[in-house]
């Protein structure tokens, strides 16, 4: 793999810190224990870490450009294809972002619907990651189980937006439909049975050796290191400060239909588990009450092509951390910029502080025990040592660099 | 671990599909359709589309009162579509509905072209 | 000719196929999945078809591995398990191979199966290959102890050194009875050598792709796969015959055609309860560090299995 480090010098401008070639061990960009591809150049001594550099920019798709192509209504499916899992939280995020710069308020009912989506979301991403626990670890029966568990919630998203992953079901104004008849005994059914399950994976995440060993004590961060690198979402929340945006600046329904902070204070992939099935109870819970509560309305209000023009900024509690938007109109029917700053963004340097001295094996765990989303984060930072300079390249230029590059390379 | 001989014996979860029917919802949202009577080729549908499937054709011209206006029908690039209704929904005369077909894997992607509101002119 | 058929080569080779399609489905069920179902009723010849596969694909050996060890080492890897099934007896007393010494050549197999792995892992010189035989070669000292304890107590209780005088010697009482800690420490042990969970950390799926396998494709990935099942086989069987009393069972006929072939029948039967055994520890655990599977190799297993020698010994 000497030829890797080679090629990498003759790579456009992207001249990174040079590593010593022995003991450097590529992590990705495929590997079978990361779902999206991110480079992540290892330097182990033997099979303990030293050192972890991540290279992110592999499934970087210039959204945010691509957005301002595209009049208000048509982003709202570009952005809720940023990331299958937390689809939803891009969706409402942008809406609101949107409708923010507006005069409408949204239909009391729309709240609690979208509320309601948002938790569904929740509960099958942390189920997801859950049973990829399991088969990071090698526990593929886990895995399978709690998948098999999580068909259940997406069997309710389906029957109430019409797709399992890209549920386009958040438009300007509210929800595109209204919940279909007879879906509130199901959706009961279905988190009561969410419930039953959590509290066996609880168990189970506490007695099974095997995996007790796989994640107790691994990934250990403490609030300092919390505090000093910014992680959101689940791994801020395991090393015991509670930070939560549906509670510091509730959006949807979550003024009147208050999350309870779950927390832990070990700071470990084990408090993460714990962490996350507390959160699907919790959103179980969240949802129930919600459907108690659920007001009777109108489901959205209509609105206008063009947006007034402003900028606004919204954040919401994506399951894996605080989602932030900002989105800048100029009267337009076209946005003039959006710009995205995925929780994945956030964690993935706290994440590299969680596996400095643990061993190869624990790589794909504390990797994805914050859950990573690299579909959500990527962009593309150009850093020359030589020039000593740093500067993000746009869309267009890089096209064009690239295009000489290859052409200079060519010869011809 | 008890639960591992439970779950052996129960049957699996798996679906039957392809070597069963398919089970989808009510508000599965796969193929798109029109109908060429109600469309009235007003053209919205085609402004906002997010994946740009849907162009206006002229198909002929129309008299109203004194003036000749241009008809436009729409034409459905369907390997385009990501079936996400917007077309449905903001389609006034009711014209468009999404199917539960989503089996459309086809080896000539013309042949995913939906030409059918064009038939019935005005 | 009896050693390339029945109950020689081709035997076993089926039953290795048999093997593996009843792992995948026992753990698929366990699983609430279905398992393999297309090919062959429920799925059967799954295991078959997946060899043919892999042997029409095309075989792409790394510039930076050696392509002689590659091309001939798998062969090789392949004759330890298949040699050693010869020794171990199916219909009636005697195997098909016997020696008065033959338990020592089948310890020679274990060695001999590690040391090709921990081979063609250095010769893949693949980085993913290099970091797994380091686990392997780790592994493989932690359960080479036990394992050899393990093998050592019913031979002790015989008095023999044979496999064949081994099998004659437990009559009704099944050495499992007596020596019950042995048969797990061999179990455990079978665990490790076969690289399955939760000793799978020389192959590890997610953390360093294929393992010392990283590189190989086409027949090669064929051959070293079929010789894993084949492995998996051997100790099962090796299990069966110190363990359970080879194909001894009750004595029906008189024909000594329809005898034997009523032997091969509780071979099997017992040969399959051991590999459901197997399957089932493998399905309900995860994985484990390296670290961890050594310390317990070391702490558990090696002080477990010397205990279990000095009862037999005092038994004798």
């Amino acid at each position: 793999m000497s030829e890797a480090t080679g090629s990498e010098k003759r790579e456009a401008g992207a001249g990174l810190m040079e590593y010593s070639p022995e003991g450097l061990m590529p992590f990705g960009p495929v590997h079978p224990a990361l779902k999206e591809p991110e480079y992540f150049k290892l330097t182990l001594e033997g099979e303990r870490i030293v050192d972890v550099a991540p290279r992110i920019g592999y499934v970087h798709r210039g959204i945010e450009r691509a957005a301002q192509d595209r009049t208000w209504v048509k982003n709202v499916y570009l952005f809720e294809r940023i990331c299958g899992i937390c689809s939803f939280a891009h969706s409402i995020a942008y809406a609101q972002g949107v409708e923010s710069l507006t005069e409408f308020v949204i239909p009391r009912r729309a709240k609690y619907i979208r509320l309601v989506i948002a938790e569904l979301e929740r509960i099958h991403s942390h189920l997801l990651w859950l049973g990829l626990v399991g088969h990071w670890t090698g526990f593929e029966t886990l895995f399978m189980w709690i998948w098999k568990d999580r068909e259940h919630v997406l069997d309710q998203l389906e029957a109430i937006t019409g797709n399992r992953v890209h549920k386009s079901f958040a438009t300007f104004g509210g929800v595109r439909k209204d919940l279909p008849e007879g879906i509130e005994p199901k959706l009961a059914q279905a988190t009561k049975f969410v419930r039953e399950r959590v509290k066996y994976y609880r168990q189970l995440m506490e007695s099974e050796e095997t995996l007790v060993v796989r994640t107790k004590g691994v990934g250990k961060i403490d609030q300092n290191i919390a505090r000093r690198l910014c992680p959101v979402g689940p791994l801020l929340r395991c090393t015991g400060i509670e930070r939560d945006v549906r509670v510091e600046d509730p959006y949807a329904a979550y003024d009147e239909i208050v999350p309870e902070v779950k927390t832990q204070t070990a700071g470990d992939i084990a408090s993460l588990l714990a962490l996350r099935l507390d959160e699907v109870e919790e959103s179980c819970r969240l949802i129930d009450e919600a459907m108690e509560k659920l007001p009777k309305g109108d489901y959205k209000v209509l609105f206008p092509r063009a947006i007034p023009s402003g900028e606004a900024m919204f954040h919401v509690e994506a399951p894996r951390g605080e989602l932030f938007y900002f989105v800048k109109s100029t009267g337009s029917t076209k946005p003039e910029r959006v710009k995205i700053r995925t929780p994945t963004m956030a964690n993935l340097l706290t994440a590299k502080e969680m596996l400095k001295g643990h061993t190869l094996a624990d790589v794909p765990v504390v990797l994805t025990g914050m859950d990573p989303c690299f579909g959500c984060m990527d962009r593309i930072t150009v850093f020359d040592p030589g020039k000593g300079k740093e500067w993000t390249v746009r869309g267009e230029a890089l096209r064009k660099y690239g295009i000489e590059y290859y052409r200079r390379r060519a010869g011809s | 671990m008890g639960e591992m001989f439970r779950t052996a014996v129960s049957p699996p979860v798996t679906e039957e599909y392809p070597f069963g029917p398919a089970v989808v919802s009510e508000r599965f949202r796969g193929r798109l359709d029109v109908d060429p009577v109600k469309c009235t080729g007003c053209g919205v549908c085609e402004i906002v589309c997010p994946a740009s499937v849907i162009t206006m054709v002229p198909t002929g011209k129309r008299k109203v009162g004194e003036r000749e206006i241009e008809v436009k029908k729409p034409v459905f690039d369907l390997y385009t579509c990501i079936s996400c209704g917007q077309c449905v929904e903001d389609c006034r005369f009711d014209a468009l509905w999404l199917t539960k077909t989503f089996e459309l894997a086809v080896f000539d992607k013309q042949s995913l072209v939906m030409k059918k509101a064009l038939t019935v002119g005005k | 000719m009896q050693l390339l058929t029945f109950p020689g080569l081709t035997f076993f080779v089926c039953v290795a196929f048999l093997f593996e399609w009843l792992e995948r489905k026992t753990a698929a069920r366990m699983q609430g999945r279905r398992g393999p179902v297309v090919t062959g009723p429920f799925g059967i010849l799954q295991p078959v078809a997946d060899f043919f596969k892999l042997t029409s694909k095309q075989e792409i050996i790394p510039e930076f591995s050696d392509r002689f060890v590659l091309r001939w080492g798998p062969p090789l890897y392949f004759a330890a398990p298949a040699i050693g099934l010869a020794f171990i007896p199916v219909v009636g007393l005697t195997p098909v191979l016997g020696h008065p010494l033959d338990l020592l050549f089948v310890l020679f197999i274990f060695s001999f199966s590690a040391l090709m792995a921990t081979l063609l892992g250095y010769a893949s010189a693949g980085r993913y290959s290099t970091i797994a035989i380091g686990r392997l070669v780790l592994q493989y000292t932690g359960f080479e102890i036990p394992m050899i304890l393990a093998v050592i107590t019913p031979s002790i209780l015989a008095g023999n050194l044979s496999i064949e005088g081994i099998v004659a010697a437990q009559g009704s009482i099944w050495y499992v009875l007596l020596a019950p800690a042995a048969f797990a420490v061999f179990i455990v042990a079978a665990l490790a050598e076969l690289e399955k969970p939760p000793f799978d950390i020389p192959n590890a799926k997610t953390e360093i792709v294929g393992g010392w396998m990283t590189e190989f494709s086409g027949s090669t990935l064929a051959y070293v796969k079929l010789t894993k099942n084949m492995s998996y086989v051997f100790l099962s069987a090796l299990a069966v015959a110190l363990f359970l009393g080879g194909p001894s069972g009750p004595v029906l006929t008189q024909s000594v055609l329809a005898q034997e072939a009523l032997f091969s029948v509780y071979f099997l039967v017992k040969l399959f309860a051991v590999g459901f055994l197997i399957f089932s520890i493998r399905t309900a655990l995860a994985r484990v560090k390296i670290g961890q599977a050594t310390r317990l190799f070391w702490t558990v297993l090696t002080p477990l299995s010397l205990l279990q020698v000095g009862v037999a010994l005092i038994m004798r």
